[in-house]
């Protein structure tokens, strides 16, 4: 399981960095490729590590996709994700409980594969509008004339608050 | 547009931001022609994006930095000390609106504070006195609320969250701003509609930026030359050592020269510190203006640390101004708190997408995903205090990284100071303390994001031993030579910097145009 520790990985410093490749994983018959699992795998992965029970399956498919288009921009790292995705499918990750699943991905914490798995993965899945719908959020909002007539102010289990400043000097 | 010859010896304008963009209007109102040199592209209103990642792709500067030190940015964002927009407009076009004043003990930090181990501090060599004129000016320019008439904002929902919670804990000084955005329509431009868009660039146009006001009002003089995609890569001068030209890389990464007679750096405090070390020669060996080995040093990022309090009925934290709320009880020099200097707590959201990114870098696992799920019922602020100016957190030239155009890129070394983690710890337990008392039923301490307020690499002051430049912001050394951003802070101060690097460049631009006119420049 270990791996090149040569890419400075660090959760989120892919943050700087914006290319998503297009879909040539599907197309490189390395063991990444769509029919050989690597996507399904990966999306139980991304459920132990971003656990919604109230989330379907197509986020996290569509996460486990963005994460192979980062993981085939390079081909180190595709070996690398490839070897990595093998070895889970070894252990039968996919057939572990939750908690057994979660204590293995503990252990890979540090790893190469895993902090590029969750810096890429985070980055995708909560930038997905069936994530944020879920979750509460309602997205752009300029288009539909902002929250001024759709409740910027509607929490109504608090007073009102004053707005304005203190009248009674420095307190 | 107006095209002034490039070898015409011109006002020079690095940055189109808050210093530079104000400048760059001050000095074309008042009959003086300028180049403004910008590095990012030409956006509009219309162009910006209602998505975190889209517009922070958008106009973020990503050209590659480096980073040191302690500060858990080098570890979780290696590549990006900063969140800082390159663009025309510079950061106003993300920044959010708060504007509070800086006071009067601020500016006499040293006095006040006396020595602190370990930190740098230095009485500014302007005092609030001097600049209260130039606060009003800004403060009308910007339209800041609750100031000259403008009418408070309304209270959002984080706003109600955050003054109820403040009201019980016996805090006295909250109110919905000072806020640069319109609570009513003014000087051309909408009231808020509460769209929730702030830190991605506001379409509406009701918040105040250099893109709404200061860049058309110059282009309509007739007199600004503005040049987009230009990025300024050389200040050269001339046998006497004055500055005599900048050169730029531009859209196609080819060199031009815009000869000089006054040139002004408004890059925002790391890339004006590595302009000047990059425009080295043998008279300036360390950089232009840079005898005092001053430039680079007491970089400052304010203190900033944010909580997100859960609770068990909905905020829409996201919902309106994002920062259109503000306590200022903390904001005084108390010692007996465990440290010197104050800060304020001011409201803020996050998209769910940022949050992820930001509210604990590099967590995952059942945790995580509760924080993430309490969404809708998240209410957040940010802590915003003064950091301690240390000669070791330095802007330098990479040995190692180089940009798109070849040139050392900036390494940002940082290290907290102790004053700077006493007073985080206490606005954590503080910020708590407010959400405890309106019920939350958890929190997060959420670390300092990139820097957003970045500070101090040409200090201000009296003695040029002590610093790079003086009281209008001309650097010691090269007498055409003037800092016009938040680098020439000498000390940061509690308060959001941006209406002090407003008041700052409208009194340099009439200190700038006093000269030029007597024939002094
Ligand atoms: C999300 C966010 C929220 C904020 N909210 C607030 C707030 O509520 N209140 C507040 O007071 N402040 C706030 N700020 C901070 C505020 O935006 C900055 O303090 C302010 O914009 C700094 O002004 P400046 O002129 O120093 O730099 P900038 O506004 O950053 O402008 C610098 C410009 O110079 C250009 N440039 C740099 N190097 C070169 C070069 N070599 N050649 C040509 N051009 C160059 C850059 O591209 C940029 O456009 C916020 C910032 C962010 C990111």
């Amino acid at each position: 399981m270990e791996m090149t520790r040569s890419v400075p990985s660090g959760s989120a410093s892919s943050v700087a960095v914006s290319t998503v490749a297009d879909d040539n994983y599907k197309r490189i018959p390395i063991g990444l490729e769509r029919g050989s699992g690597s996507r399904k795998l990966l999306a139980r992965m991304l459920r132990v590590m971003f656990p919604h029970p109230q989330i379907g399956d197509d986020p996290y498919i569509r996460t486990a996709e963005a994460v192979l288009n980062m993981a085939c921009e390079k081909p180190g790292r595709q070996v690398a994700f490839a070897a990595a995705i093998q070895d889970l499918m070894n252990l039968k990750f996919e057939e572990m409980d939750d908690a057994a699943a979660l204590d293995h991905l503990r252990g890979m914490q540090g790893h190469d594969f895993f902090t590029q798995v969750q810096g890429s993965a985070l980055l995708a899945f909560y930038d997905d509008p069936e994530v944020w719908e879920a979750l509460g959020y309602e997205g752009p909002s300029f288009d539909k004339g902002g929250y001024v007539n759709r409740g910027f102010n509607d929490l109504d289990w608090l007073p009102e608050p004053r707005i304005e400043e203190y009248q009674g000097g420095e307190a | 547009m107006t095209q002034i010859a490039q070898d015409e010896p011109a006002v020079v304008i690095i940055g189109s931001g808050a210093g530079g963009g104000t400048l760059a209007y001050e000095l074309t109102k008042q009959g003086i022609p300028c180049v403004v040199l910008e590095a990012g592209p030409y956006l509009k209103n219309e162009d910006y994006e209602n998505d975190e990642w889209k517009a922070f792709h958008q106009m973020a500067w990503l050209d590659p930095r480096t980073t040191s030190g302690s500060w858990r940015i080098a570890k979780d964002f290696p590549a990006l000390p900063a969140w800082i927009v390159k663009a025309v407009g510079g950061t106003t076009t993300h920044w959010s609106g708060a504007t509070p004043r800086f006071k009067d003990h601020e500016f006499k930090a040293l006095s006040t504070y006396g020595k602190v181990e370990g930190a740098n501090l230095l009485d500014w060599p302007i005092t609030l006195a001097e600049m209260e004129p130039y606060y009003d000016r800004a403060e009308i320019a910007m339209g800041s609320t609750h100031r000259h008439g403008r009418k408070a904002l309304p209270a959002n929902n984080n706003y109600k969250v955050f003054a109820n919670g403040a009201e019980r804990v016996g805090y006295k000084m909250y109110a919905t701003g000072p806020y640069a955005t319109n609570a009513e329509p003014y000087d051309g431009r909408p009231a808020s509609i509460q769209d929730g868009f702030n830190f991605q660039g506001d379409k509406s146009g009701a918040k105040w930026s250099i893109m709404v006001r200061e860049i058309p009002r110059a282009l309509e003089t007739g007199l600004l030359d503005l040049r987009p995609d230009s990025h300024a890569v050389r200040i050269t001068h001339d046998a006497a050592g004055k500055a005599d030209a900048v050169i730029y890389a531009d859209k196609d990464g080819h060199l031009q020269r815009q000869a000089a007679r006054v040139v002004c750096v408004a890059g925002n405090s790391i890339e004006t510190a590595r302009l000047l070390l990059l425009s080295d020669s043998s008279r300036y060996p360390k950089g232009l203006a840079n005898g005092s080995d001053q430039v680079g040093r007491n970089y400052m990022r304010h203190l900033t640390g944010s909580v997100y309090a859960r609770f068990d009925k909905p905020v829409r934290m996201y919902r309106g101004e994002t920062m259109a709320g503000l306590i200022a009880d903390e904001a005084r020099h108390d010692p007996s708190r465990g440290f010197v200097g104050g800060f304020y707590m001011e409201t803020i959201s996050l998209g769910p997408a940022f949050l992820a990114a930001f509210a604990e870098p590099g967590a995952w696992g059942p945790e995580f995903a509760e924080i993430m799920n309490a969404y809708a019922n998240t209410a957040g602020m940010w802590i915003v205090g003064e950091d301690m100016p240390q000669e070791t957190n330095r802007v330098t030239l990479s040995e190692k990284v180089r940009d798109q155009w070849d040139l050392p890129v900036a390494n940002v070394h940082f290290d907290d100071h102790a004053n700077d983690v006493a007073m985080r710890e206490y606005g954590y337990g503080r910020a708590e303390a407010i959400y405890g008392a309106v019920g939350a039923i958890g929190h997060h301490r959420t670390p300092p994001y990139p820097s957003t307020h970045n500070l101090g690499t040409c200090r201000m002051s009296a003695d040029p031993s002590d610093g790079v430049c003086d009281r209008n912001g001309r650097t010691h050394e090269v007498e055409n030579l003037f800092i016009s951003d938040g680098s020439q802070m000498t000390t940061g101060a509690a308060a959001n910097p941006t209406l002090t690097i407003v008041a700052l460049a409208m009194r340099q631009a009439d200190h700038l145009a006093g000269e030029l006119k007597r024939g002094n420049l």
